[in-house]
């Protein structure tokens, strides 16, 4: 493959993603404002950690679903192996890639679940809430075991851009921790629920794997 | 650390993506490895040493780190 058919090869896939990117982010943006419209979900009920969740559970879903329907492709997964490259997938490595899309999705359908449940209903009736955590407990499981599955499929350098990110995710949010609940002590901070300390938790997470991603050249 | 195994590579005309199969590694970790991003584990340079026929010292040099 020489550069001049390379280049047009990587702009139809930019294309493709980025017309798949404009197909979810407006199906997605639709719905939000037909439910926000129609009253089912009161905008004011949510707070900042509310839309911090939702805004992080649409990357989720977006990232999930596009790498899930791109995996379903050999020769997109070749692609997303190795741009310049013009070799297709194993066929295990596709499902490697599904794999990691569904733990993205999950994650997507985690973080929103409780949200949206909880902004649909001014007091959230116990059987909802019920119903709603079950379901949150089930995909919570599901979501575990790809999580493990791709785990044990990775291998050296992916197990060693997970660990660092949990290391520096630990020793970052464990002194902000410290240092809100001395804060939050003294009077000084208003008290954070645990919804709150979860989504920056799970913000933090996803800014600091891109980095430690980049550093070790896997992005 | 400073390797060698960009030229043991091309010396035997394989892609990153062969030499990762043969390593059953991703062609990112070769790549991560080639680059300086990532220093392999012991199994893996001893791996790579197998690989290659060489002796670990000969395709990593620890001194230029």
């Amino acid at each position: 493959m020489n550069a001049a058919s390379e280049a047009p090869r990587r702009n139809v896939s930019r294309l493709v993603l980025g017309g798949l990117g404009l197909l979810f982010g407006g199906g997605l943006g639709y719905l939000v404002g037909r439910l926000i419209k129609t009253g089912v979900i009161d905008p004011g009920r949510l707070g900042w950690s509310d839309n911090l969740a939702m805004l992080i559970a649409a990357c989720l879903l977006a990232i999930g679903l596009i790498v899930g329907l791109a995996s379903f492709s050999r020769t997109a997964v070749g692609r997303m192996i190795d741009r310049t490259g013009s070799r297709i997938a194993t066929p295990a490595q596709a499902s490697f890639y599904r794999q990691q899309a569904v733990v993205m999705f999950l994650a997507g359908l985690l973080m929103a679940a409780p949200v949206v449940a909880s902004a649909s209903f001014e007091v959230i009736p116990m059987v909802v809430a019920s119903i709603v955590m079950l379901a949150v407990l089930a995909v919570f499981l599901i979501q575990t075991v790809y999580n493990l599955t791709v785990w044990h499929r990775s291998d050296e350098l992916i197990r060693r851009v997970t660990s660092e990110t949990g290391a520096v995710c630990f020793w970052v949010l464990q002194g902000l921790l410290f240092l809100w609940a001395a804060a939050e002590k003294l009077g000084l901070a208003p008290p954070l629920t645990a919804w709150d300390i979860m989504t920056v938790l799970m913000g933090t997470y996803l800014v600091v794997a891109s980095i430690m991603s980049a550093r070790r050249g896997l992005s | 650390m400073k390797n060698r195994l960009k030229i043991l590579r091309a010396e035997r005309n394989w892609s990153q993506a062969d030499l990762a199969d043969r390593l059953d590694v991703s062609r990112q970790t070769v790549n991560a490895i080639e680059t300086g991003k990532y220093d392999p584990s012991l199994p893996l340079a001893f791996r790579i040493g197998r690989l290659f026929e060489q002796p670990i010292e000969t395709i990593f040099d620890d001194e230029a780190a």
